[in-house]
């Protein structure tokens, strides 16, 4: 079990490389890498979507 | 059979007259007739909560269980399992990606909550507790980031410190203790947060969610804290906690397998001394002239006339003083040198240089300083041009090979008691020469790089720690010696004023006029229109 997951845990881990060096977008006084970027645009996307996608109906009662 | 047992439900929790006056009883009657059952665990909801908005209350809740789960067993089996083996890696990567989750989802609940203003109808306390369980959370995130033993929580703790200690907190929280930040992160903070959480969701349970707004020309729309007259649909709260607590499971599962966790290496003494040995040198010859940050910080490390930041007149650290007392020429070089036996050169070095005066002492360090700006490193030594230096190239060299063989670590972390694990002096020293400096600004985390919020490699960081990072990069705290506590102080004030949101006209006004609600209600509004027709 132990070496197991030895071999394929790093194996899968190596699906996308994330060690290798940051990317950043610099815009005047502002520096954010692109990793922390994409988890804020991501933040407003679901944001927008979870307020304008419409939700499943259940049965309603009255009060 | 008791007495109670052939009572109802009702009389049970009466309990007999003649208790009435009793505490218990008295707090019984209370929450129960407050908190009954079918509000601890509803099954109707008012049907206008009908929105995916709604979800990310309770996807915050799943994150913070599996933070906890994983959280526990990496204190359990500690940093060398969590390092060194592959499965003590993965639940390192389970633990990231969790915390990761649970701002994503806390801050899109924070957004939803504000912009229904759902401090409305006497829901100020739920706002104010959740507020102050997404502070307490960061502070939470910060002590795992510095608990990490890696590079990362290395150079996230040496900068850290600075804000702390300008604050006067640093005294009670240094971050360069490993072992006292684990305490922090895994027992005090959570506690603090768990007990917050509760009641924060008690105060959900009490209140209930809060009606939408008065939809235009209603009459008969029920007053915020009244309760809803409208319809009702059916409502599975421990289903719906259930599939939030699996889908980010598997989302944590998904992002630990496919991404893992950054764990880049701690940056040790013995390093440095190996690697850049011509730096250590300076910044130890730095430490006993007196010259280095640490020699002239202050409190809480030392007691340097003049030094410390101030919030107008005001010092804050000198309000607890020495709290933790550093030495940097005693500590960092003297002390460790004299623990070196059966060296007779080294012996009587240190024997000339304590026997010196004062004048002369800095004459030679003054002639070494200026030397070491053209010194080479050759075979793992450092060798300058000859000159007057008195004792010092030979102490220099013996601290060069007391680093080198793990020795110099070792020396300045003994000695502390109950926290063996207790950073300060090393870190302290580490920081004080560039070759720190060099890796971090390598990985993009100076502060002039924004670097608080940022991880090593690709991965992301403290993103939450935006606002934090961007004084730092403004006029005029870019520029000023005070530049940490006056950036805590505007912090603390912009806290208060988001936990204070409910009560500050203009502010609590904005969701009314900015109207997102229409969206987060649309179906309600929908059939309020219909109704109409």
């Amino acid at each position: 079990m132990k070496l197991a997951l030895a071999v394929i845990l790093p194996l899968l881990a190596s699906l996308v490389n994330l060690d290798g060096p940051g990317h950043y977008v610099n815009i005047g006084v502002i520096s954010i890498s692109v990793a922390n970027l994409l988890v804020i645009i991501l933040m407003a996307i679901v944001f927008i979507l979870a307020v304008a996608l419409p939700f499943p109906h259940k049965k309603e009662h009255g009060a | 059979m008791t007495v109670m047992e052939d009572r109802d439900r009702e009389a049970i929790v009466a309990g007999l007259p003649e208790d009435r006056d009793m505490w218990t009883n008295k707090l019984r009657r209370k929450f129960y007739g407050k908190l009954p059952p079918e509000k601890l665990l509803p099954d109707r909801q008012p049907s206008y909560v009908s929105s995916w908005i709604y979800v990310f209350g309770v996807l915050t809740l799943s994150a913070l269980a599996v933070v906890l789960l994983s959280g526990a067993l990496l204190a359990l089996k500690g940093p060398d399992w969590w390092h060194n083996s592959p499965e003590g890696h993965f639940v390192n990567s389970l633990h990231l990606w969790s915390v990761e989750l649970f701002f994503f989802f806390m801050v899109i609940h924070l957004w939803g909550k504000f912009f229904m203003a759902a401090w409305r109808g006497k829901r100020a306390w739920t706002w104010v507790t959740g507020m102050v369980a997404f502070l307490v959370s960061v502070g939470t995130a910060f002590t795992g980031y510095v608990s990490q033993q890696n590079f990362d929580s290395q150079w996230i703790s040496t900068q850290g410190k600075d804000g702390l200690n300008a604050a006067g907190v640093g005294a009670l929280f240094n971050v360069l203790n490993f072992g006292q930040m684990l305490m922090w992160h895994i027992l005090l903070l959570p506690l603090v947060a768990g007990v917050i959480i509760v009641i924060h969701v008690l105060m959900v349970r009490l209140r209930g969610v809060v009606h939408p707004f008065a939809p235009k020309g209603a009459k008969t729309h029920p007053a915020d804290d009244a309760p809803w007259t409208g319809k009702y649909r059916r409502y599975d709260i421990l289903k719906e906690g259930t599939t939030a607590l699996v889908i980010v499971f598997v989302l944590t599962l998904l992002f630990s397998i496919v991404f893992s966790s950054p764990d880049d290496k701690q940056v040790t003494l013995q390093q440095w001394a190996q690697n850049d040995p011509v730096d250590f040198v300076t910044t130890a010859t730095g430490e006993l002239s007196g010259s280095t940050t640490s020699a002239s910080y202050g409190y809480p490390y030392n007691n340097v006339p003049g030094s410390g930041q101030k919030l107008g007149p005001i010092s804050l650290p000198s309000i607890f003083g020495v709290t933790i007392p550093v030495n940097p020429a005693q500590d960092f070089v003297l002390r460790p040198l004299s623990t070196i036996a059966f060296d007779p050169s080294l012996t009587s070095a240190l024997s000339t240089y304590n026997g010196a005066g004062s004048a002369q002492q800095t004459k030679w360090l003054d002639n070494y300083t200026k030397a070491l700006n053209n010194a080479k490193a050759v075979n793992g030594g450092v060798v300058v041009s000859s000159g007057n230096y008195g004792p010092l190239p030979v102490m220099m060299g013996a601290l060069l090979k007391m680093a080198d063989n793990g020795g110099l670590e070792a020396s300045l972390v003994a000695n502390h008691g109950f926290y063996g694990t207790d950073y300060t002096k090393p870190l302290l020293f580490l920081a004080d020469g560039s070759y720190l400096a060099n890796i971090a600004q390598k990985d993009h985390l100076l502060g002039t790089q924004w670097g608080m919020m940022n991880e090593t490699g690709s991965y992301p960081g403290q993103a939450w720690l935006w606002l934090y990072t961007f004084w730092y990069q403004v006029q005029p705290f870019a520029s000023s010696g005070n530049a940490d506590v006056m950036v805590w102080a505007l912090m603390i004030l912009l806290s208060l004023v988001m936990i204070a949101v409910p009560v500050i006209p203009g502010l609590r006004t904005i969701p009314e006029k900015v109207k997102v609600y229409r969206f987060i209600w649309k179906d309600y509004y929908r059939e309020e229109e219909k109704a109409k027709v």
